[in-house]
């Protein structure tokens, strides 16, 4: 049973990095743009879920939406000042804004509303899990999944719709940097970068919502700079501009995560050092893919004209 | 704090941000992209210091040039194995690449020497106190030795075969490989130069406070802030960059913002209100945003955009 578990475990976080690395191969994948700053999205969608669910007492479905809504105003808002600029600035400002939220959820613990809002250094815990009381303990991952499936889903095919529409053909034409093309055909590049970042960070706050339900506990050492990169190398080894590809890295990326934890029943070594060989293989496989396998897993569908 | 303690603050802020933010600029000036491995390799040569001085006993002085060395050569390795391939890549991929590196080389660091703090050995410092402010020797050392870099890198860059070469690639590189000079040669000197300067940084970071794995990725905000802010690519910028920005970072938690919301007490209203402490990294990057949205090719701006 304890494998089982583990199982659907590693399925729910399949999903959620699933939806993660769809967000951003939108925006990087299909658009260029440089997200250092995935994980931003992430940890606002979790607290701001959990406010809605925990300090307010509202239903799980409004913490859902209201957490995206969230997110994608923030990825809008971040976006304006480096709309016109080259991927050097956005990726430096999305890695300082995603800083600037950790630390805002690290700082800040008020009393918000009719509930005490308990955030800081030592996290929040009893997050509501949706529906909880209808299922055994035994059963409710296996509902949980289903929620998370059926987000990844609903992801990837407003995702899927978004890149194949004309707006992804504009979207592409600006990875290209062909800027001048977009212009030429009445598009507004910066109003489409704007845009790009909102549903990129609409989708990355769902995944942080769900991340925040399934574990009923958030701490801002969870959202550290680290997780964006994970989801980069997601993007970069299922594939980049490819939907499918996206949600094969994540698959892939997980399993390798989960599995090395298990190396320290076989080999002698610390937890800690585990840990930081696992990142090490995750910044070379980085490095190797880009050197040698540009196009990732699955390459991207060129049209044919 | 005296108003005298908090700009001698900031100059030994700007020392250590000028060292780092030149070696970043300069690289991005000849290779065009944004290196997010710059401060990850300035760590490295921190724990490299700390190698010589603490596990073999050499002065400080001696570790810190023998470390600058020794991550300047590293640095190049890196570039043949990594970089040099990308020479036609465009800027978006060698940046994230350099990120995979950084990754890299950060956890390598933590699975060698543990995620904990560590100090160098070097004798507790005794503050030179004068009636308005007080520095340590060390802290001394740090801006006397920011300043000698900055110079040092003037002449280079203004008075050595080197440093023309250097300009002329920086302009137009199939120009200056069409004048026989030859940019593969000058790429090597620019990392061994940037990557000396940034372990230079990485050390006197270490000494003042203490050296950790995550230094490097702590400080990639604030010194990116500081190269952008003179114009990337413009090391004469980066070094503007840094004292502004480390004017900024102290002033910004010095100054009683309640005092100017009130217009110094002309309002009827008081109430203090400082930056609280927790924020001071936030400082650099509300600095950032600013700058991006105002002047986007920073203070100094650069001759032209290719």
């Amino acid at each position: 049973m304890a494998f089982v578990n583990f199982l659907v475990y590693l399925a729910i976080m399949m999903g959620i990095y699933g939806i993660l690395s769809l967000s951003l191969n939108l925006q990087y994948g299909f658009t260029g743009l440089a997200n250092f700053g995935q994980v931003g999205f992430f940890c606002l969608g979790a607290y701001i879920t959990t406010i809605i669910t925990l300090t307010f007492g509202l239903p799980f479905i409004l913490g859902l939406i209201i957490s995206m809504v969230v997110a994608g105003l923030f990825g809008y808002v971040i976006a304006i000042p480096t709309a016109d600029l080259k991927e050097d600035y956005w990726a430096i400002v999305t890695l300082a804004s995603a800083e600037i939220v950790r630390m805002f959820f690290l700082n800040e613990d008020w009393v918000v509303g009719g509930g005490v809002y308990r955030g800081g250094a030592f996290g929040v815990g009893g997050i509501p899990q949706p529906l909880k009381s209808y299922f055994s303990a035994q059963s409710y991952p296996f509902f949980y999944f289903m929620i998370v499936l059926i987000c990844l889903i609903a992801t990837y095919l407003i995702i899927n719709k978004l890149t194949r529409s004309p707006y992804g053909i504009v979207l592409k034409s600006i990875r290209e940097g062909e800027d001048r093309l977009a212009q030429a055909m009445g598009k507004d590049v910066k109003r489409f970068r704007l845009k790009t970042m909102a549903v990129g960070g609409m989708f990355g706050g769902l995944a942080g919502c769900l991340w925040a339900h399934y574990y009923g506990f958030i701490s801002p050492r969870q959202f550290l700079p680290l997780e964006t990169f994970i989801v980069w190398a997601m993007v970069i080894v299922g594939g980049k501009g490819n939907n499918k590809g996206a949600i094969l890295g994540a698959v892939i990326i997980i399993i390798f995560y989960h599995s090395t934890r298990y190396l320290k029943d076989y080999i002698p070594v610390e937890e800690v050092t585990l840990a930081s060989l696992r990142m090490v293989a995750i910044g070379i496989l980085i490095v190797l893919v880009m050197l040698f396998m540009k196009e990732g897993i699955i390459k991207e569908k060129k049209p044919v004209y | 704090m005296t108003l005298i303690q908090v700009i001698v603050n900031s100059i030994i802020r700007a020392s250590e941000l000028a060292l780092l933010a030149l070696g970043l600029t300069i690289v991005y000036d000849i290779l065009k992209f944004a290196n997010f491995a710059h401060t990850e390799l300035a760590m490295v040569g921190a724990y490299i210091a700390f190698i010589f001085n603490v596990g073999l006993g050499l002065p400080i002085a001696v570790a810190a040039i023998i470390a600058a060395i020794a991550t300047g050569l590293f640095s190049i390795l890196i570039d043949r194995a990594v970089f040099k391939k990308m020479r036609e890549s465009t800027g978006i991929i060698v940046m994230v690449t350099s990120m995979g590196v950084g990754i890299a080389l950060r956890n390598t660091v933590r699975a060698i020497w543990g995620p904990d703090a560590q100090n160098y050995a070097v004798p507790l410092q005794k503050p030179i106190v004068t009636a308005w402010f007080r520095i340590t020797p060390l802290q001394v050392w740090i801006i006397v030795i920011g300043v000698l870099a900055m110079v040092a890198f003037y002449l280079l860059l203004h008075y050595t075969t080197l440093g023309k070469a250097m300009r002329a690639t920086s302009d137009d590189p199939a120009l200056a490989q069409a004048s026989g000079i030859a940019t593969e040669k000058i790429i090597t000197y620019v990392w061994f130069i940037a990557i000396s300067f940034a372990s230079l940084g990485g050390v006197l970071i270490g000494m003042e406070t203490y050296i950790q794995p995550v230094m490097g990725f702590a400080i990639i905000i604030p010194v990116f802030c500081a190269a952008i802010m003179g114009g990337i690519g413009n090391p004469y910028g980066a070094m503007l960059g840094a004292l502004a920005l480390g004017l900024a970072e102290n002033f910004g938690l010095y100054i009683n913002f309640g005092k100017v919301l009130n217009l110094g007490g002309l309002l009827p209203f008081s109430k203090d209100f400082y930056i609280p402490t927790g924020y001071k990294p936030a400082i650099s990057f509300i600095i950032l945003i600013v700058v991006l949205l105002v002047r986007p090719r920073g203070i100094l701006g650069k001759k032209k955009e290719g």
